[in-house]
């Protein structure tokens, strides 16, 4: 199989495979609506997304700068995500609002589920395929590859796979899409496994 | 390569092990009611009647945890309870939750608020945490272990999960389901989502108004056939099908078509190489929601031509155990294949009216069940479908 | 009433998280539930929040919100009648 393209969003920096297409501003309050505008998408919902939903879809838009996603049927791109705080950043916001705000926002809890991601992705795209959120100790590229080959036994073309984090210390993405193709796994192993030292 | 089922175990609001489950679904009884806790005000819910500390007592539990934990460790210690570690037989457990060690942790933050912080308490939180404390009840801490959180689909998740590392030849053996704990933190955030009915819930009826809310765990053990003959287990039942889609529709509501619960469905069957007359009876998703109960009632009728199989829901015998739930009923269609029997959809009086489907109303023994599909679906569209058949 | 108007959909901007939007584009009459503003079941509930916590005024019933909630102008006047 192959690896055809990944990308990486951290709140300095856009990595598109393996190389770095925009530096975002450090005086920036709100990165990922930077990062939003930055890329000239027209989408209101993501205003409405948690910050694991918001980092999936900035990444797969990135990834859009290199793969055309309609040359796939709706129902063969897998979604493998992952990471190692499941919903974190949004269990906080909800256990916050009900025991110290004494409210409780729907749309917060919403996101208390962290394959919410998953959803908001296959909604964004109209995807009917596979999909799965696996709680991990760390990012392991080995089991990604694995989960993919799994899903290329049905009628998965490609799988659009993830490493998404929020918590109060770090927020960060990294994501990529495999092919059922021949090819090598990875274009660039050096590159990669920086960014992925950084993640871990 | 057929993947076949050597151990389930249970517990949940309706019994602490499969017999009781069993006995309970047999006389119709409801483990929904009215608890005393302060948590869930006047809402029923489908609570285990004991504490933490009792349920440790009760089944001699050596590692601690938080509740999510001790129901998996009850749920997949009786899946597992014949079976033995062996070098020989690569072994695994998956495990989905979507709320963790939360019943813990929404606990202790009281105590933080006063200033007493206990660091050593706080590792029970996160998901992992819980798989890995059922693995070391279990001796399993040096095996495979993943956990899935999918949502109300997380136990069908790691069902699909298990047999797909059987088939790849990665294990060759793996406890697979889920457990979920009744927690504060739960309960607020559905009932902000306004989807609880205050009554006892009415899965598939035209008057259905909302889910009641389920705690408990459910796990079954896959093995490959290679591997039965090393461990000299006794298979139950075959997983012969499996699939997993996504609604791609909205976050929490299914589509009105059930387009996703379609592929699924459609996928579990195509695997299993069953045409929709080979379906002896399906394990609904059937939360009792409006939306819910319509949608998947018109993925059934689209998927099934119209013909649609003996069905029942049974969250209005457990609740709506969550991550738990595709483990839970894992285990009841394992009951129906083996005793021969169909489940019946409780507190149901009248058909939906634009679908007119009629659920199972009545306990049925003596009956010829070979294959069961069984539903989960998850918020974020995530749908799951597992067909489990007969040896014979 | 008008500075409740507008009071409100500021409100409405901030509890349903619509960035994209200032409170201009928000029409008093426009249905709040139609195409322009692309808002769903959750965002309905979040308008339920939204008066209990702004205004004190609780609605138990997700199905009344309908009426309610269906313009600016329908929200301004439940809240003036309502509100002690």
């Amino acid at each position: 199989m192959k690896v055809v393209a990944t990308c990486s969003l951290f709140p300095e920096e856009i990595v598109l495979n393996g190389k770095k297409i925009e530096s975002i501003p450090s005086n920036e309050v709100d990165w990922k609506k930077w990062v939003y505008s930055s890329l000239n998408i027209e989408y209101p919902k993501f205003h409405k997304m948690d910050s694991l939903a918001k980092l999936a879809f900035l990444g797969i838009s990135v990834l859009e700068k290199e793969i055309d996603f309609s040359t796939y049927k709706d129902e063969e791109v897998g979604l493998i995500f992952a990471n190692k705080y499941s919903s974190y950043y949004s269990d906080n916001k909800h256990f916050i609002n009900y025991t110290q705000k004494n409210m409780v926002s729907p749309s917060d809890f919403v996101y208390t589920l962290p394959n919410i991601l998953t959803g908001e992705i296959a909604i964004f795209k109209k995807w009917y395929g596979d999909n799965v959120f696996f709680i991990l100790k760390k990012f392991d590229i080995e089991f990604f590859i694995e989960q993919a080959e799994f899903m290329f036994s049905k009628s998965i073309k490609a799988c659009l796979c993830g490493w998404i984090e929020s918590n109060e210390n770090s927020e960060q993405a990294y994501l990529f899409l495999i092919e059922n193709k021949e090819g090598i796994v990875l274009k660039d192993e050096i590159l990669e496994e920086l960014i992925i030292d950084k993640i871990n | 390569m057929q993947i076949f089922i050597t151990g389930y175990g249970v517990i949940s609001s309706i019994g602490l092990n499969v017999e009781e489950n069993y006995n309970s679904l047999k006389n119709k009884t409801s483990g929904i009611k009215l608890t005393d806790s302060t948590i869930f005000k006047n809402y029923k819910v489908g609570s285990i009647q004991y504490s933490n500390e009792e349920l440790a007592a009760m089944f001699n539990l050596q590692t601690k945890g938080s509740r999510t934990a001790i129901l998996g460790m009850i749920a997949a210690k009786e899946a597992f309870k014949d079976h033995e570690l062996s070098s020989e037989i690569r072994t695994g457990l998956i495990s989905g939750t979507s709320v963790g060690g939360m019943d813990l942790t929404e606990n202790l933050y009281k105590d933080y608020l006063k200033g007493n912080f206990n660091t050593e308490e706080y590792k029970h939180h996160p998901s992992g945490v819980t798989t890995i404390e059922i693995a070391q009840e279990l001796g399993l801490e040096d095996c495979f272990l993943n956990t899935i959180s999918t949502a109300c689909s997380s136990a069908a998740n790691a069902i699909m999960q298990g047999a797909r590392l059987i088939k790849n030849n990665v294990l060759d053996r793996v406890i697979v389901g889920g457990t979920d704990a009744l927690t504060e933190f739960t309960f607020n955030g559905f009932r902000s989502l306004m989807i609880f009915d205050e009554e006892w819930c009415r899965p598939f009826d035209n008057t259905r108004n909302g889910l009641n809310l389920g705690e408990g765990a459910g796990y079954i053990v896959l093995e490959s056939e290679v591997s039965i003959l090393k461990s000299n287990s006794k298979p139950i039942g075959i997983l012969s099908g499996w699939n997993s889609s996504s609604d791609a529709y909205h976050q929490t509501a299914s589509s009105p078509e059930g387009y996703g619960a379609v592929l699924s469905m459609r996928g579990a069957l195509e695997m299993s190489c069953l045409n929709c007359n080979e379906i002896s009876y399906i394990n609904a998703h059937g939360t009792s929601t409006p939306n819910n109960d319509a949608s998947e009632s018109m993925a059934l009728k689209t998927v099934f031509e119209g013909n649609v199989p003996a069905f029942s829901s049974t969250k209005s015998y457990t609740g709506h155990t969550l991550a738990a739930s595709g483990g839970i009923e894992a285990v009841y269609a394992l009951l129906a294949i083996n005793r021969g029997v169909l489940f019946p959809n409780l507190n149901f009086s009248q058909a939906i009216t634009e679908t007119q489907l009629i659920p199972q109303k009545i306990f049925e023994e003596q009956k010829r069940v070979n294959h069961v599909l069984s539903n989960s679906f998850g918020f974020g569209g995530n749908n799951s479908s597992i067909i489990i058949s007969s040896l014979n | 009433m008008s500075e409740l108007k507008e009071k409100l959909k500021a409100q409405i901007i901030e509890q349903l998280n619509l960035e994209n939007l200032t409170p201009a584009d928000i029409k008093n009459d426009m249905p709040l539930f139609g195409e322009e503003l692309g808002l769903d079941s959750i965002d309905a509930l979040e308008f339920i929040v939204l008066l209990e916590q702004n205004y004190g005024l609780k609605i138990t019933n997700p199905s009344e919100g309908k009426d309610i909630f269906f313009s600016v102008d329908s929200l301004a006047a439940f809240i003036e009648k309502n509100i002690v």
